[in-house]
């Protein structure tokens, strides 16, 4: 298998900054810090606002920005590839593109939970504390939906890299795309305190879903209908965000072809 | 003569610039929409978050977007003029500094003249000033010749204060080649905790954003001198007053820092 030989090299080439990557941690840290402290102000003398406690505030906090870190896919793998043009010689070799390029984000993923997630969450927790996992089956249950989650942002980050194929700079793109995700997955705001006009959007866009579902099976806040319904949704949006960007990954390389590469 | 001269090749190199920065339109457009929506990804957090809990602190929404404003403003205008030192490390060490150093021109001069990140520039000056319509006909502050005079000398001291700490992390460069990280550690993630009212952090925090990297003076304190909020009675009276000053001796240091380190620079090789 050539796939586990690319997640591989991706995890041994990631251990290879170290300085690097303490700055990525300690960055983690101090973004889970700031909303820590913002909302411990917020709440005051408050120990509740809408049946939210502060621990589950900073719960949502500590579990999506550090899964933010695990999650992170490079969304300029493909543009590059295109842009110099060395994606011509990837498509003659005898493994698939989406293939390398998911055992190389897997590779990733799991460089940064272990020596990125862990090591942030360690910290977080003694300085601010979290709430214990409902219980062990909603915890595997969290693992379970997160690695959905994981599915859907991989598979927008997907669609949003075919762009390349017509665009000369997808930067913007990108740019623009993790506004959405920032601002709709419950990474920056818990998705709870969102103005009851808004929650349309949030409950009918993929973004909340990643890391959101989750954080709320992990707190126990969903029946066990419900987890199965949000997970079902989370599968629904991974297949037709998948379809998508296969639809555009044909077009595109059919496109290629004509130009001539 | 002289000055003419220089004032002359500033111009010319403005115009270049500015032509390799817009020279694909539709993509310059996109850029600089990126760029302002990315950095408005914070202000529609405080935003919602501030339907929900009205004040942080007793700064409501406006107040917020006010403070927000400042931070922004300065940065689109330093980052018209310092985008040289932003990038520095990466001119270093391509041996790009080098050429800098055969021309008969000051070599701040090239460095500040020779580059601006335009996207950059209207991402947050645009944003920064779209807040500040938002918010400042909403804050009770009166605006006359007093409060507009303070404003104009608070943003120039914000800018001189961002630009003395690019500076200094540039100078940096040429005793060690790869800074990026300090960069990151002390100038954006105190830019982090510099959009919120210093008074909610703890004491060891609020110290380093006065006295190490004093980004309180950038946007705090000029705030709480045309806003007057409560949490201000913590401080000395006089830091309402002191941003210009603070901008002005940092930018001397810094710069006074650069002049000494110049004479060192030794080329990274090719």
């Amino acid at each position: 298998m050539p796939y586990i030989a690319f997640g591989k090299k991706s995890f041994m080439l990631k251990s290879a900054y170290r300085f690097d990557h303490f700055m990525g941690i300690l960055n983690t840290i101090v973004r889970i810090f700031i909303f820590w402290v913002i909302y411990k102000a917020l709440y005051g003398s408050r120990t509740e606002v809408e049946g939210i406690t502060m621990t589950m505030v900073t719960t949502n906090f500590i579990l999506s920005i550090g899964l933010e870190a695990v999650f992170y896919v490079h969304d300029f793998y493909l543009p590059d590839k295109i842009g110099n043009g060395s994606i011509a010689t990837e498509l003659l070799l005898p493994v698939s593109i989406k293939g390398r390029m998911i055992a190389e984000n897997l590779g990733n993923a799991f460089f940064k939970l272990l020596y990125h997630f862990v090591p942030a969450l360690i910290v977080s927790v003694i300085i601010m504390g979290i709430e214990p996992p409902a219980s062990v089956s909603m915890l595997i249950l969290f693992i379970v939906s997160a690695l959905l989650g994981y599915g859907v942002l991989w598979t927008i980050s997907f669609v949003v890299q075919m762009s390349a194929f017509w665009l000369i700079n997808v930067w913007s793109i990108v740019t623009i795309k993790n506004v959405f995700v920032n601002v709709l997955s419950g990474s920056m705001i818990p998705l709870w305190f969102m103005p009851d006009w808004m929650s349309g959007i949030v409950e009918f866009s993929p973004f909340s879903s990643i890391y959101f579902t989750p954080v709320q099976i992990y707190l126990g806040q969903l029946s066990s209908g419900q987890i199965a319904y949000k997970c079902l949704i989370q599968l629904i949006w991974i297949v037709i965000i998948y379809m998508i960007g296969n639809l555009l990954w044909a077009k595109g390389k059919k496109k290629l072809v004509v130009q001539g590469g | 003569m002289m000055k003419n001269d220089t004032m002359h090749l500033a111009g010319v190199y403005t115009k270049y610039v500015m032509k390799s920065w817009f020279q694909y339109k539709v993509d310059a457009v996109l850029r600089s929409l990126a760029v302002f929506l990315r950095e408005a990804t914070g202000i529609f957090v405080i935003y919602f978050t501030l339907l929900e809990f009205d004040s942080l602190n007793g700064w409501n929404i406006y107040e917020m977007l006010f403070l927000f404003s400042l931070l922004f403003v300065t940065y689109g205008i330093l980052i018209l003029f310092f985008t040289g030192l932003r990038d520095f490390g990466h001119t270093v060490r391509t041996g790009g500094f080098d050429r800098f150093i055969l021309r008969p021109r000051g070599l701040l001069f090239q460095l500040i003249f020779c580059n601006a990140d335009w996207f950059a520039a209207i991402g947050h000056g645009g944003l920064g000033i779209v807040l500040f319509i938002i918010s400042a006909g909403k804050v009770g502050v009166q605006w006359d010749v007093v409060t507009i005079l303070y404003y104009i000398f608070a943003i120039i001291g914000g800018v001189l204060i961002q630009g003395a700490i690019f500076l200094f992390l540039a100078t940096l460069n040429i005793y060690l080649l790869e800074t990026g990280s300090i960069k990151e550690l002390f100038y954006f993630n105190a830019r982090e905790f510099a959009g919120y009212p210093i008074s909610i952090f703890s004491k060891g925090i609020q110290a380093v954003m006065i006295y190490v990297v004093p980004f309180a003076f950038v946007n705090y304190f000029p705030a709480q001198y045309l806003l007057r909020k409560p949490d201000m009675e913590q401080y000395p009276e006089i830091f309402m007053y002191l941003t210009p000053v603070v901008g002005v001796v940092m930018y001397l240091l810094a710069y006074g820092f650069w002049r000494f380190s110049v004479k060192y620079y030794k080329s990274s090789g090719n």
